[in-house]
């Protein structure tokens, strides 16, 4: 195959990747962006889901605070299809420290964060699950931002513009020229093909996995890994987003996203970009911080768990020993390695948080511009993304659109309101590339309610074949792929309500089905009381 | 014995699943006066509503559980003892007759069934519903031909039909119209079996299956073919299409088993028997190491009901006969008895790292309660707990209801058990 050039190609697709496409875009940058799985398989897929007023930030890491608040209101103005303007309240307890608040106060009006002072019985009259228990509490711009539709809304846009994306593509190789990078080659994670993408210039916004892609030029980059654990709750048990008004620790955060509200989060040292394990203790711990503040809520029902990790960079200069975890400061960095290193061609950004994403990229994307000598400035900031559709993901709108006719077509997955109609479109937007449920998933939300995919994996496994022409034994395997994925966030809140729901799910899969007999996986005459795989 | 003669009867049974329900069969069938309490219907209205008995058994399927039984004393069926084995499916087979929603057995004495899933896969339960029975694979040489309605969710025959290629079987797909009115987007099994119970709407997916029929030697329909009227509605299709007909179970919730529930109800209130269904048991009254009553959950308040003799088949984890917390805690919460669970500490050791483990999960297989041969639940020591509650089903330790293929047939033999226990106990102590 021929190589293909391109000005600058962008490693990454998640926010930093997706908002720095759609920056250079607007630069007139012919830019291409390739990432290793589908959009938002890293962190940017599995975070929290709060779009910070910075207040988090506000006593520690003003820097940051000061970062949020900006971007917030940009962000509100630039991606509205992607935020829900749910505000924020930040809450302390008998529990929490009584000098906190007042340093607290102080820290956002000097970041610029606009606070607002309630009384215990405002917060109550706004949000009645709220603990008795409260001594201060304010309220604050926060919003509830959904990472998927943020990062389709970029990237769209930035195809608007003619730029392009390929996904299911990873790097595997930085091509050298002396001590410059010329190019990339990449390999088709599903087939194996490999490609070779000449550029100007590479964007590192891998995430987690930046230093692994700039282990591939020979360059250190010394990254942290700070994992943190989430839960979903099967309601929304506030409609505010209410933190904890105490300095920065776990399980602080309650977030109303859609029809379900995310608890968390955790922050645990690990030593792999990809360990998303959740251990019981944090699931304990998450339920009883969630308990303190929504009394109640840890008898709720635990739909779903997901952990992501943090990379955490500091500049070798501003060396503090041994900081770890939430001492780290959550601002990012733009590594410039032709100044740091000595070789042209790659920069790195690392660090920071999705609600920053815009203002990583235009930073990078300054410096990236500077090494291939484009003079155009940053615009990100100045309008509502082009060619973005108003996908914001309501339920009620769903619903609203399926009792009035408006979507046709017999409904395949319930607890989201996905019709068969959807999942065919969804199926045919991807051309001849391939489609794994798990996609679909991400592209509609099939399989995300309190179900878990139950009932809708063997109705779009078989929609699947239909459309696509599968064979038997692909089709069964996509299925049972997919109902081991839903059951890999499941696993660690198996008890009381969801442990039923699994049980039942189990059921339809194994006898109603049979489908663990048509994997492939083992011989279906074999005994099942055989000891082998144990318990 | 009994506090007030209104509330007081010989036996109460918790629980309205299969355990329940037969139990409540056989002791209204001894005479017993019988109240039947449950705080809904249990899993046969979710479950495929056939009956797997011994599923991986290759042979005469009773032989190869008495063998079974035997190198292992403390499963569920060695505890009930074999010659109940034999008794309750045939009392089962009996009840079912009666109620007119027949079950029958393979063909080949004594073996297991070979029935198609709606994905294709075969299971092999020892009885099903007669309309399972008429798609019984074993020995079909012929083509099957698998029906849908087009714009349907629930089944998809193509799917089924390249699956059962693979296992040897020739299987040809057709979607037809539903019966009744234009596809609705969430049609449920339930009202297309009642639109099927209308022969004039039954008419029409008959005659435009008619062109398709060609060398098919049967014809599986997903299992909707009627509610009340199902035996009708499916002999109706078997004799204008020419062809043996027969139902393939579906997703939730089971029209075979919503059938079979629906009139097992009826038959127990015909012989006088209470049946409340939608209350809860929120607590045992116990003296003595005896039960002489249970507060059944009403708005707001409970109400006590008394009797001599207790039958608890509350289904264990799935439906609310055991509990469990995040913290690993198992318990029993009507009589507080001891819970047996896989171990370990808190919930490390439920749940496999593999959803689809061969051997399923340890959190199945191990929690319940361990009972003697007298299906009396039992304490760490191995004494029983109270004198006069039995239990039964899945409420039963020592079985993986998911991966074991046997969670019905055991649900019937130790609910015959706990019953004949029970009433043969109530007779001495009358002398
Ligand atoms: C537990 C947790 C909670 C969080 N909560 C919040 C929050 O509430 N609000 C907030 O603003 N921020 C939050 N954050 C931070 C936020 O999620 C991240 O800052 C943001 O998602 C980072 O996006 P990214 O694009 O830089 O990285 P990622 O989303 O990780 O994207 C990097 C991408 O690069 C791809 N990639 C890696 N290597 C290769 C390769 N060799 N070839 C091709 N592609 C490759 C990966 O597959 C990945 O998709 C949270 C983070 C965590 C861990
Ligand atoms: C989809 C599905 C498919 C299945 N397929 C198979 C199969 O192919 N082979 C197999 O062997 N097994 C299968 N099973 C499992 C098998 O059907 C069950 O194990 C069996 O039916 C259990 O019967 P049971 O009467 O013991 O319990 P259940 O059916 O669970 O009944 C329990 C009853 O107790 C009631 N109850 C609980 N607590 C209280 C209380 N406090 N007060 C009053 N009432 C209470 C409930 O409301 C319910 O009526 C399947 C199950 C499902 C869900």
């Amino acid at each position: 195959m021929t190589p293909q050039t391109v000005d600058v190609l962008v490693i990454g697709g998640g926010a930093t990747g997706a908002a720095a496409l759609y920056d250079l875009a607007r630069r007139g940058v012919r830019a291409l962006l390739v990432e290793q799985n589908d959009f938002t398989t890293g962190t940017s897929g599995r975070y929290h889901g709060l779009l910070h007023s910075g207040g988090r930030y506000a006593v520690r890491d003003p820097e940051t605070a000061q970062e949020c608040i900006a971007e917030n209101t940009i962000l509100r103005r630039i991606t509205p299809f992607a935020i829900e303007d749910t505000g924020g309240l930040f809450v302390a307890t008998l529990d929490d420290p009584a000098d906190f608040p007042a340093q607290w106060v102080t820290g956002c009006a000097a970041a610029g964060i606009p606070t607002e002072q309630l009384t215990p019985e405002q917060a109550r009259a706004q949000e009645p699950a709220l603990t008795p228990n409260i001594t201060a509490v304010y309220r604050v711009p926060d919003a509830s931002v959904d990472s998927f539709d943020l990062i389709h809304g970029f990237i769209a846009a930035a195809r608007t513009y003619g730029c392009k994306t390929l996904i299911y593509h990873r790097v595997t190789q930085l091509i050298h020229e002396g001590d410059t990078i010329v190019g990339a080659r990449l390999e088709d994670t599903r087939t194996g093909a490999t490609r070779i993408i000449h550029a100007a210039c590479i964007l590192n916004a891998a995430g987690p996995w930046v230093s692994v892609i700039a282990g591939l030029a020979g360059i250190a980059v010394e990254v942290k890994f700070d994992r943190g654990a989430m839960i979903a709750m099967n309601m929304r048990w506030v409609n505010t987003i209410v933190n904890r008004l105490r300095p920065a620790a776990d399980g602080d955060i309650l977030v109303p996203v859609g029809a379900v509200c995310v608890l968390g989060t955790t922050s645990v040292m690990t030593d792999h970009p990809d360990d998303y394990r959740i251990e019981p203790w944090e699931v304990s711990k998450i339920l009883n911080e969630a308990e303190a503040v929504v009394p109640g809520i840890r008898y709720g029902r635990a739909l779903r768990a997901w952990a992501g990790v943090r990379p955490l960079y500091e500049s070798p200069a501003a060396h503090h020993n041994d900081t770890a975890g939430r001492a780290v400061m959550r601002t990012f960095s733009v590594l410039d390695h032709a100044a740091l290193h000595g070789v042209r061609g790659l920069v790195t950004v690392v660090g920071g948080k999705l609600t920053t994403c815009r203002l990583m990229a235009e930073q990078t994307v300054d410096v990236v511009c500077q090494q291939i000598g484009v003079t155009a400035p940053c615009t990100t900031a100045r309008e509502v993304l082009p060619g973005a559709t108003t996908r914001y993901h309501r339920l009620d709108q769903r619903l609203h659109r399926l009792e009035h006719g408006e979507t046709p077509g017999e409904l395949i997955c319930e607890c989201e309101m996905v019709t068969r109609p959807q999942i065919e479109q969804a199926i045919a937007a991807y051309g001849d590339q391939p489609v794994a449920l798990d996609d679909l998933r991400r592209d509609l939300r099939i399989g995300m309610g309190p179900c878990q995919g139950g009932f809708c994996s063997y109705r779009a496994a078989a929609i699947l074949q239909e459309v696509k022409g599968h064979s038997a034994l692909e089709t069964n395997r996509a299925f049972a792929a997919f109902v081991r994925e839903r059951y890999q966030g499941v696993r660690p809140l198996l008890w009381g309500h969801q442990l039923r729901q699994f049980y039942l799910d189990e059921l339809i899969y194994r006898r109603t089905l049979g489908l663990d007999w048509l994997t492939g996986d083992y011989d279906p005459h074999e005994n099942v009381y055989a000891e082998g795989d144990h318990d | 014995m009994t506090k007030t003669t209104q509330t007081g009867s010989d036996v109460i049974v918790i629980g309205a699943g299969l355990a329940g329900l037969t139990a409540a069969v056989h002791a209204v069938q001894t005479g017993a006066t019988v109240r039947l309490i449950a705080q809904g219907w249990g899993q046969q209205i979710v479950t495929p509503g056939w009956i797997s008995v011994c599923d991986r058994a290759k042979d005469d399927v009773i032989a190869e559980l008495r063998g079974y039984a035997a190198l292992h004393p403390a499963h569920p069926y060695a505890l009930a003892g074999d010659e109940g084995m034999i008794d309750c499916l045939e009392r089962f087979r009996a009840i079912t007759k009666a109620i007119g929603v027949p079950y029958g057995a393979c063909v080949k004495a004594g073996h297991n069934l070979r029935l198609t899933t709606l994905l294709g896969a075969i299971q092999t339960p020892l009885l099903a519903p007669a309309s399972m029975v008429s798609g019984d694979l074993t020995g079909v040489t012929g083509e099957i031909l698998l029906v849908s309605f087009t714009g349907w969710r629930d089944f998809y025959p193509a799917l089924a039909a390249s699956n059962l290629a693979k296992q040897g079987i020739t299987a040809r797909a057709v979607l037809v119209d539903a019966p009744g009115a234009p596809q609705a987007w969430d049609l449920w099994p339930v009202e297309l079996a009642r639109r099927f119970d209308d022969p004039a709407l039954r008419q029409r997916v008959i005659d435009q299956l008619r062109p398709h029929v060609q060398n098919a030697a049967k014809i599986g329909f997903p299992a909707v073919v009627g509610l009340e009227q199902h035996v009708e509605a499916l002999a109706d299709c078997t004799q204008q299409l020419e062809r043996p007909c027969f139902e393939i179970a579906t997703l939730p919730p089971s029209v075979p088993g919503t059938r079979l529930s629906n009139r097992l109800r009826r038959w127990l209130l015909r012989q006088r028997a209470r049946v409340q269904i939608g209350h809860p048991v929120v607590h045992g009254i116990v003296e003595n190491r005896r039960c002489v009553g249970v507060d059944v959950g009403a708005l707001g308040h409970t109400n006590p009901f008394y009797a001599d003799q207790f039958i608890l088949a509350t289904g264990g984890l799935y439906n609310g006969g055991i509990q469990s917390d995040e913290s690993g805690r198992l318990w029993e919460p009507i009589f507080d008895l001891p819970v047996k669970g896989p171990g370990g500490t808190g919930r490390e050791k439920w749940y496999h790292a593999n959803l689809l483990v061969h051997r399923g999960h340890a959190v199945h297989r191990h929690t319940g309660l361990r009972v003697n041969t007298r299906m009396q639940p039992l304490d760490a020591d191995g004494a029983p707990v109270l004198d006069n509650v039995y239990a039964a089903g899945h409420l039963l330790t020592g079985f993986n209801p998911l991966t074991d293929g046997c969670a019905e047939g055991i649900a019937l033999a130790t609910a015959l058990k706990a019953v004949q226990v029970a009433l043969a106990l109530e007779a001495q102590k009358s002398y």
